[in-house]
């Protein structure tokens, strides 16, 4: 293991204690604004929580379990020592002082901007300084991993890298090209004001900006659980990868499509034209892409694993693959969610339909079933697959494992269809609360009660995912001598250059990125519009 | 593809080229096309329509011109008929932010006092309480009695003789005198139908609720007035006057479209729910 193991796992503990944290302030928020916690709290205490459980659940999960995951496959898949270890470290106590900045201002009451800011509002200073931080931490967790991939070619000329590691690289050029967007929001726009240094915010360019990151922000959380379908999942069904090529280009398809796209979060804004709005929506169709790739490709390694485990006919593959296995299990739990929320996504991208489910619950269904569900449950099942190889112990049983992932999704099941429901009958979001006397919304009370029923199944599931890992570190001590990554059934020997490194698609994004998103930024300089008094929460 | 990268065939950097041409044709021809539907097509379709001409059509949907290209929107040249001179620009509201409530409090010494008391409780039913009342409110009602978008015997000449500083100055003042609560009644006193209104609105007669905008963080608009506390009898006769169309100085006629739609003992039902300082 290289001696990575307690970077990786101090980065997983702070990823995993942010995530409980916000897993309880999640049901609470679902519970004050039901109709049994009516009247719990005011609108400030809400606010207050969801943007401590926005920044914890997409800032501070997510970034430090990738930087975790990215540490480890740096050693395990390349199979040499981290380059650099002293500067993770720096990175890590950067990262986690970032943290500790940004929540004092949020949980004193002076940052409640939710995690996506929404400019002219502002808060304390030192909460979009600690975010910074945070991204300026994952920013040498990026370099780290392209030094480490780039020694590796220099020691191995002429082979391929191993897609574990292509695609943790994809991930890191991804989330470098992706933070652009919202540092330069910060840096420019959203600190000189929450400074005082500035009294007006051209609100328009700060939504764009952060459009430029809101979409791929999304697919840096997703990768992991990608590169988990490709090298883990195959391994532990008992078969091979179907194909490693279509592994490269999928993610490959990530860091060019993901980042042009952002701007179908603004389809109802007033500062672009129709024109650019279209072009975008446009490239937005073809993130699916990747994800149908992933689809055929994974089920193609599940039906392989599944008969060379005797599986027959047209679908008994599926009953023979080893679904007692966590990885196997959450992989199947996060194709189902995916599906839906996939769907789900589908109707947000098209500009009509979006137009009616915009600003409702819909939407919050829709994240929540992406992000927490097929995203969060891979981490999970990554946790599981890789804590024996940093404690060097085993589970006992594999049993309370299956069961946390099994509650996980039918907490987010039973969490979001109603609001997908109550979406469509135009419950609005980001709100704190409900009046329920109004016979209207009356009627969603029952509705709202079951979703936060799913809450707390949710709940459940994340003290029981703690508790799981928690015990581990208690058990019995084992040497762990089964492989990790799955083979492909055509171990690639060789790969053209442009599929074993990233030089090529920089390129690409950058014209992709010049033709959709520089006109309308560029508008903003030809012709300032007005711009919003900047609003302190205090 | 699969078999294109066994070793036998080529080098990598041989195998290279055609990735780097193909992809680079496929995801531009995307992008371009993508720009040639967005930019050109669609808009002098749906501009052809609408009537408009392609140029126009374009230019709509890049933003350049407003309106949609799928729509003959009324051009902007419509004079408008504003009901107020005020914009809440940021110019206006850093005046308001840097007003000075001793300067205010000299001008109130002068002008003000003889009606609206010194710390904003007027002595005659005919004149508004100022206390604690929002600074931008007392500033939009000010500036319009100057410009003439409301018109009282006595206001009118009194704020024409202010500058706009020293408006903001007397805003500032007022709004910083505490509210006063004479009369503190419990909300169980309301007649239930005037809370419903309040609360609720009626949405059969498409009145919104007063509390939509007249609560201290519903995110009214900035110049929306504190109603707590305000005397019985103005709250009476301002929404007589805004039902009657007399005072016109409300933006989009939102006050004029509820009030015309109280019935008598509605508006004496809210004044004296309001006068009794709920927020």
């Amino acid at each position: 293991m290289r001696n990575v193991e307690r970077l990786c796992l101090a980065h997983f503990w702070v990823a995993f204690a942010a995530f409980l944290v916000a897993a309880v302030l999640g049901t609470w928020q679902m519970w004050v604004r039901s109709p049994l916690g009516a009247n719990v709290g005011t609108p400030g205490h809400y606010f207050m929580s969801v943007t401590a459980h926005g920044v914890s659940m997409a800032y501070v999960l997510t970034t430090f379990f990738i930087m975790g995951f990215g540490y480890f496959v740096a050693v395990t898949a390349l199979d040499r020592p981290l380059p650099g270890k002293p500067l993770a470290w720096a990175a890590y106590w950067l990262g986690l002082l970032g943290v500790v900045l940004a929540v004092i201002p949020i949980a004193t009451g002076h940052a409640s901007v939710l995690f996506t800011f929404y400019p002219p509002l502002t808060g304390s200073p030192w909460f979009y300084i600690g975010l910074v931080l945070v991204v300026a931490a994952s920013w040498v967790w990026c370099v780290l991993m392209m030094v480490a991939m780039t020694q590796w070619k220099r020691e191995n000329p002429g082979k391929p890298v191993p897609l574990a590691m292509f695609a943790t690289v994809a991930n890191a050029v991804m989330w470098l090209w992706t933070t652009v967007g919202v540092a330069a929001e910060l840096l420019f726009q959203v600190i000189p004001a929450a400074l005082g240094l500035v009294q007006t915010i051209d609100v328009g360019l700060a939504r764009t900006l952060f459009s430029w990151t809101l979409h791929a922000i999304v697919y840096f959380w997703l990768i992991p659980a990608y590169i988990a379908f490709y090298t883990l999942v195959p391994r532990a069904a008992g078969g091979r990868l179907y194909s490693d090529t279509m592994g490269r280009l999928t993610f490959i398809l990530f860091l060019i499509y993901s980042l042009p796209v952002g701007m179908h979060h603004l389809l109802m804004d007033p500062e672009h034209g129709n024109a650019t709005k279209f072009i975008q929506v446009l490239l937005t169709a073809f993130v699916s892409v990747p994800t149908l790739l992933t689809i055929f490709t994974i089920t193609a390694s599940f039906e392989i694993a599944g008969r060379l485990r005797g599986g027959k006919g047209v679908l008994g593959w599926i009953g023979a693959l080893p679904w007692e296995r966590p990885m196997v299990l959450a992989a199947g739990l996060a194709f189902v969610m995916l599906g839906f929320g996939g769907f789900g996504g589908i109707v947000n991208m098209g500009y009509g339909m979006n137009a009616m489910v915009h600003n409702t619950a819909w939407v919050t269904a829709h994240f929540h079933l992406i992000f927490g569900g097929s995203v969060v449950i891979m981490y999970f099942a990554i946790a599981y697959e890789i804590w024996p190889r940093l404690t060097g112990r085993e589970h006992i049983s594999l049993m309370p494992l299956r069961l946390q992932l099994w509650l996980w999704f039918i907490g987010m099941i039973v969490m979001t269809f109603p609001w997908h429901w109550l979406g469509l009958q135009g419950q609005w979001r980001r709100v704190a609360n409900f009046n329920y006397a109004d016979p209207i919304i009356a009627g969603w009370g029952p509705w709202v009660v079951v979703s936060l029923g799913g809450g707390v199944i949710l709940l459940i599931s994340a003290l029981l995912f703690v508790w799981n890992l928690a015990a581990l570190h208690r058990g019995p001590a084992v040497a762990l001598a089964r492989p990790l990554y799955a083979l492909a059934v055509h171990p690639p020997q060789r790969v053209p250059a442009a599929l074993n490194g990233f030089g090529f698609w920089n390129v690409l994004v950058l014209v992709l990125m010049v033709l959709a998103y520089g006109f309308p930024i560029a508008q903003f300089v030809i012709e300032p519009s007005p711009s919003a008094i900047v609003h302190r929460v205090q | 593809m699969a078999e294109d990268i066994s070793p036998h065939v080529s080098e990598p950097h041989v195998l290279d080229r055609p990735w780097q041409v193909w992809s680079t044709v496929a995801v531009l021809g995307v992008v371009l096309s993508g720009i040639l539907l967005g930019v050109l097509i669609i808009p002098i379709v749906q501009g052809r329509g609408a009537g408009l001409d392609a140029y126009t059509a374009i230019c709509r949907a890049l933003g350049l011109l407003p309106g949609s290209p799928a729509q003959p929107q009324p051009s902007d040249r419509t004079p408008p008929t504003p009901v107020s001179q005020v914009i809440w620009t940021p110019e206006v509201l850093q005046i308001l932010a840097r007003a000075d409530v001793q300067r205010g409090y000299a001008k109130v010494q002068e002008v003000c006092v003889s009606c609206h008391g010194e710390t904003g409780v007027s002595m005659s039913p005919d004149f508004p309480h100022l206390a604690g009342q929002s600074g931008a409110a007392i500033y939009k009602q000010l500036y319009d009695y100057r410009t003439g978008s409301r018109v009282h015997p006595l206001m009118t000449d009194i704020a024409k003789a202010l500058d706009e500083p020293v408006i903001a100055d007397v805003a500032a003042y007022y709004a910083g005198q505490p509210q006063r609560n004479p009369k503190p009644v419990t909300l169980a006193e309301s007649p239930p139908e005037i809370v419903r209104l309040v609360e609720l609105g009626d949405p059969r007669r498409n009145i919104p609720p007063c509390a939509a905008c007249h609560r201290a963080g519903a995110g009214g608009p900035i110049e929306t007035p504190v109603l707590a506390e305000q005397r019985e009898e103005y709250i009476i006769q301002q929404l007589k006057i805004y039902a009657s169309g007399q005072r016109h100085n409300d933006v989009y006629a939102r006050m004029r479209t509820v009030a015309s739609r109280l019935t008598d003992d509605e508006i004496a039902g809210l004044a004296a729910y309001y006068r009794a300082g709920f927020r």
